[in-house]
């Protein structure tokens, strides 16, 4: 003696049109997804080692600015973007390579020579000489980049 | 629990009713002729979901647009299918909305009491037929270029207006990026709200009137 109910023509369509529709739903709505978030988790280009520029160029004791370019595709655009990194040795033989991006909310910090300090103008973080944070809001020091010296040229990793 | 909720919001809403005008009416019995209506407006919401991706990444301006189409095309995961979806939907739109046509004419439902929603229903092939010339522009391609450099050429060959009409729609003496913005505009705002409306009216009527039942010899 079963329970089962006899399926009758109408209940086979009514749940046919729902299983159908769901899978055309499901059919319009992962590819959606996948369409509308896929670009923004695409990872950057590959790493490379760009060349700042001499050692000899390096005060010692004083964060030295050097700048370069990269080529950065971003959707169907290719641009250029400027680079700053600021280079602190205190022996002349190691050297740490800093961001120049604040680690509060992204604005470009200084060196100001006269006070000793990075500054950022938006909400007056204030970092010393090797990236360490000083005052204001900023959460980490200055985020560093690796760095290698090869015939007397700097170097940094950027990129990844 | 679902009964409950169903229950609840019958009463303030009577969805019911509403569910059961559209989805139980009583229909004759007909062929599968009669289904190119609703596939039709299937294709229709195709265009739409696949129409509105597509904007998320196009920019219709002549430095944009074709790079931003390939970029959709190759770099975009699944960016190939929406449009692949958008781009055949069109043709298949077309074909369908002609065959649903030769359907109420070969069968004879454009008559009394249907009148009104067969002018409807020629409204909306003309809307369709817009929506198909004013797209080809977008991927601003050679093919799409030329093959508006003809449709708008057409478009100029009536005496007295056809100068005036040719440069109203190409938005001045050739075609450049007001043409494209133009054709974009019209093809993502005016004639989606035209269709929209139009659609209302055409699915209210064929409820409020009920489908023709096949016609028999000698009746």
């Amino acid at each position: 003696m079963s329970e089962t109910k006899e399926l009758s023509r109408r209940n086979f369509m009514q749940a046919a049109i729902w299983g159908i529709g769901g899978l055309i739903g499901v059919g319009f709505g992962v590819p959606a997804v996948a369409y509308v978030v896929g670009p923004s988790l695409k990872s950057q280009q590959t790493q490379t080692w760009m060349r700042l520029g001499p050692t000899s160029k390096v005060e010692l004791g004083t964060p030295t600015l050097f700048t370069f370019t990269i080529q950065t595709q971003t959707g169907w655009i290719e641009s250029s973007e400027e680079i700053s990194v600021y280079v602190l040795s205190t022996d002349g033989r190691t050297y740490i390579a800093m961001s120049n991006i604040c680690t509060h909310l992204g604005c470009h910090i200084r060196w100001i020579s006269d006070q000793n300090h990075f500054f950022c103008p938006c909400h007056n973080g204030v970092f010393d000489s090797s990236g360490n944070v000083v005052a204001g809001p900023p959460p980490r020091p200055l985020t560093r980049y690796d760095v290698k010296v090869e015939n007397d040229q700097l170097f940094v990793l950027v990129g990844g | 629990m679902t009964t409950k909720i169903n229950q609840w919001l019958d009463e303030r809403t009577s969805w019911r009713k509403v569910w059961e005008t559209i989805f139980l009416r009583k229909i004759p019995k007909v062929n599968w002729f009669y289904t190119l209506g609703s596939a039709s407006l299937f294709v229709a919401v195709n265009q739409a979901i696949t129409g509105i991706l597509l904007t998320i990444y196009y920019v219709p301006t002549p430095d944009h647009a074709y790079d931003s189409v390939q970029y959709i095309t190759t770099q975009v995961p699944l960016g190939w299918l929406i449009r692949g979806l958008h781009h055949w939907g069109a043709s298949a739109m077309i074909i369908l909305v002609i065959l649903h046509m030769l359907r109420v004419i070969l069968f004879g439902a454009y008559k009394y009491p249907r009148e009104v929603t067969w002018f409807t229903g020629v409204i909306l092939l003309l809307v369709v037929i817009g929506f198909g010339f004013t797209g080809y522009l977008l991927p601003w391609d050679q093919k799409a270029f030329w093959a508006t450099t003809v449709g708008t050429r057409i478009a100029g060959t009536p005496p007295l207006i056809g100068d005036y009409l040719l440069r109203i729609i190409r938005g001045g003496s050739e075609i450049s990026a007001v043409t494209l913005v133009r054709f974009f505009g019209t093809h993502v705002w005016v004639l989606p709200s035209v269709l929209l409306m139009l659609i209302g009216v055409h699915l209210y009527l064929v409820i409020r009137n009920g489908i023709s039942a096949v016609p028999k010899r000698g009746k």
